[in-house]
């Protein structure tokens, strides 16, 4: 079963091209990591699967419909927690949610309820009442993801979910992620943390200067590597950049 | 961090910076050119911001020769000195203000940024108290300063004293700027504060009200109206370095001594407080990472709460909640609002007081108001993306059109129709009630109908810091949007203005000028209605591209 199969995406910004014609089939019920460098592409990837973003060429089918000819059955389906992209930061992380849940047009009871529970769960009880504005880097990724749950969607797509987050934060997102994958729904996300990725994912897509370098399950992609920072930077060209003889004056006796 | 060892470094080694005297001098040259450098490279960014800067460099100057020259023209004149005083108290309060309003204008002003530096904070604030000197603004107050002290100078003695006096009243500024900088530099990095910031630029258009009428007043009575107040402002710093040059050309040598006395105080209270001040910042946390104070969330949910009951459910009442929340907790579109819902009421109701006004300045009430509907998307800024992760039709996008108009009309059909009656009330028109009030609802009606429509089609952004209401490359955009959509709101509303003045001229028609309350009232909601239907599938098609373009900045 596959939850996302993109063909032939692409997108430029102006002379550069963001993303060279992707092709992805990543498969239904697994945690599944893109990771890749910072400007990777990534964002833009994820950015054009969820709807977010045209491409320039190419089609993207999530749970098997069409996202840009079908949006109807897609955006239902989808939770996203994008990077860089504001929330409604003016509103408290209860009101957040209440917004969110029934722009989607839950009953408003059921929001009530789902969000008083992902707020405990998240550890955010204590802030609902305060500003979004006002929140930590961790309490909006916390309350981004909330916001992407609160549907119940098939496929949560995160941008970047563990950029800048504390590590207890993190360690509840992840808690709740693999709860939620555990019940069969799909995790994609995007993360340049290689540790991170090995750690959560089955399943991993490598990306470097728009182009997908490698995708499959996390022994597949990792191969006869010890690890999977090992296999990536052998993957995008990155082995052995030798920097230490030009800083011979970095460190030791010559102070 | 071993100890300093003492070799002839030109930068302060790490750990020598306690006994620095030597380089002292040093450190002044250094901020200077970091002064000059990040001036300089502000202006390397865009060619844009360059030839703003050498228009304002040279419309500063022009200005600065024009009240040199007119105060030198003042001189001999027997109310000089009050104008003088009040002048250079102007100058100074302009001090205060300035690097609350324009906390990014100069990087030297955040001393947070030099924190990570071995430095003492005495010899720092020396080295950036000459640094703020450098510049049009202290070039503009030296001018100033140097024109109020030729026109109160009579006397070598008084000569002397002023040469002074214009140096200790440059300083003060200076030092008085600095000051307020450092004090609020925590305020400036916190949410709240630069909330504030945005919301006093309102405070800043009513002074600017006050100042025109106290200038008209002069302009009527005359100088002499300024001599009780001068009377107090010679002796406030600045103001009292000046009154001492007066005081001295009248022979009150002891009063002048006494005012330089104040002003040099002064000099030394700001400094000392700068100096405090700075040493808390830079060894306490930054202002922007500690949380801020929040009202209790019984009070915020009691507010909410009931009214949100009384909306409707679904899209649309959720949607009117939350654009309505945004009227009150958003700065940027709270000031839009107050300055939409003050000008609104201001030029109807302030026309008509004076007698020359006309019934039908109502209607600027409606077509002020109106104007929030403009730019819908990008009030969300880039959080659109949570509304049109939620549009997947054009019934979606529909509805969400339909509530924000509904948000807006909540507001503005109770204030327009109250301005109109007021307007009608203080001009006694009683007959016309009705026509400018069906006037008044077709207007709106076709500024919801283009706003709705140039929302799908011209979205820009709106920064949500400093000043600035179009993000930049988008002004053309906005310009389009917001002009184009006016133009086509009055001609959108011919066909009312033709029945109106129709009836008005034709014999026999003031009898029906009645029918216009519903003839306006039924067109209004007829093209708000076919503006929504039009704007909507527009809105759903192009959800991508107006996220894009509200994104910026």
């Amino acid at each position: 079963m596959t939850s996302v199969r993109v063909r032939n995406l692409w997108k430029r910004f102006g002379q550069q091209v963001a993303v060279a014609g992707i092709d992805l089939d990543l498969p239904s019920g697994k945690f599944i990591g893109l990771v890749g460098p910072n400007g990777a592409g990534k964002t833009t990837t994820l950015s054009m699967v969820t709807g977010l973003l045209r491409p320039d060429q190419g089609s993207v089918e999530v749970v098997g419909h069409d996202v840009w000819r079908d949006p109807v059955e897609v955006k239902a389906r989808i939770g996203v927690l994008p990077e860089g992209l504001r929330l409604f930061e003016r509103l408290s992380g209860r009101e957040l949610l209440s917004y969110s849940g029934r722009l989607r047009g839950l009953p408003g009871a059921e929001v009530d309820k789902r969000a008083t529970q992902l707020l405990d769960v998240l550890d955010l009880a204590g802030a609902q009442h305060k500003l979004v504005v006002d929140y930590s880097t961790g309490m909006r990724k916390k309350i981004g993801l909330a916001a992407a749950l609160l549907h119940n969607p098939e496929v949560l797509f995160l941008d970047e979910p563990f950029e800048g987050v504390d590590p207890v934060s993190a360690q509840i997102i992840r808690g709740v992620l693999e709860r939620y994958t555990a019940s069969g729904a799909t995790v994609v996300f995007s993360s340049h943390v290689m540790e991170l990725v090995e750690s959560l994912c089955d399943w991993v897509a490598v990306m470097a200067a728009g182009r997908i370098r490698a995708q499959g399950t996390l022994e597949e992609v990792r191969g006869a590597a010890p690890s999977l920072q090992r296999a990536f930077l052998e993957l995008v060209g990155a082995q052995g950049r030798d920097t230490g003889s030009d800083l011979d004056w970095l460190g030791g006796a010559g102070r | 961090m071993s100890a300093a060892t003492g070799a002839p470094a030109p930068a302060p080694a790490p750990g020598a910076a306690p006994g620095a005297a030597a380089s002292a001098p040093g450190l002044v040259a250094t901020v200077v050119r970091l002064k000059l450098s990040l001036l300089r490279n502000g202006l390397r960014q865009s060619s844009g911001r360059r030839a703003a800067y050498v228009a304002s460099a040279v419309l500063t100057l022009l200005f600065a020769a024009l009240l040199l020259l007119g105060l030198i023209a003042l001189r001999g004149h027997a109310h000089a000195v009050s104008l003088v005083v009040l002048l250079v108290t102007v100058f100074g309060l302009g001090w205060a203000v300035m690097p609350l309003f324009f906390p990014s204008g100069d990087e030297t002003l955040d001393p947070t940024r030099l924190v990570m530096l071995p430095l003492r904070p005495l010899p720092l604030v020396r080295a950036l108290l000459v640094a703020s000197l450098v510049g049009i603004g202290p070039l503009l107050t030296l001018l100033m300063l140097a024109g109020s002290v030729v026109s109160v100078a009579h006397g070598a003695a008084a000569w002397t004293v002023g040469v002074f006096a214009v140096a200790l009243a440059l300083l003060v500024c200076v030092a008085l700027a600095r000051a307020v900088a450092a004090a609020n530099i925590r305020l400036l990095s916190s949410r709240k504060g630069r909330d504030l910031a945005v919301l006093s630029g309102l405070v800043i258009a009513v002074g600017v009200q006050l100042v025109n009428f106290g200038v008209q007043r002069l302009g009527t009575s005359g100088l002499g109206e300024l001599d009780p107040t001068a009377a107090v402002l010679r002796w406030l710093p600045p103001a009292s370095a000046v009154g001492a040059v007066d005081s001295v050309s009248d022979g009150h040598y002891g009063v002048a001594a006494a005012q330089l006395a104040v002003s040099a105080a002064a000099l030394a209270l700001l400094v000392t407080a700068w100096a405090r001040s700075m040493t808390r910042l830079m060894t306490s946390p930054d202002g922007s990472t500690l949380q801020a104070a929040e009202p209790s969330a019984q009070k915020r949910r009691g507010r909410a709460g009931p009214a949100a009951r009384l909306l409707p459910g679904g899209r649309t009442g959720t949607v009117m909640e939350r654009s309505l929340r945004y009227v009150w907790r958003d700065p940027k579109t709270k000031a839009a609002w107050v300055t939409s819902l003050a000008i609104g009421l201001i030029v109807p109701v302030f026309n008509a007081l004076q007698g020359t006004g006309s019934v039908y300045f109502a209607c600027f009430a409606a077509g002020m108001l109106g104007i929030q509907m403009y730019n819908q998307f990008g009030q969300d800024t880039s959080a659109f993306w949570m509304v049109a992760m939620t549009i997947s039709s054009t019934r979606d996008a529909y509805d969400e059109l339909r509530a924000r108009a509904l948000a807006l009309l909540l507001i503005t059909l109770p204030y327009a129709t109250s301005v109109t009656v007021l307007t009608t009330a203080l001009l006694g028109d009683w007959a016309k009630l009705p026509e400018v009030l069906g006037l008044s609802l077709a207007l709106l009606g076709a500024m919801l109908a283009t706003g709705a429509w140039t929302s799908a089609r011209f979205p820009y952004s709106i920064p949500q810091e400093g000043y600035k209401n179009v993000a930049p490359g988008q002004a053309g955009l906005a310009w389009i949007a917001v002009f184009g959509g006016m133009v086509s709101a009055a001609l959108l509303c011919a066909p009312v203005i033709a029945v109106t003045v129709w009836l008005n001229v034709s014999e026999g028609g003031d009898a029906w000028t009645w029918l216009l309350l519903p003839a306006g009232a039924v067109y209004g909601a007829g093209v708000t209605l076919l503006g929504l239907r039009l704007a909507a599938p527009r809105t759903a098609a192009r959800l991508p591209e107006i996220l894009t373009a509200v994104s910026k900045g």
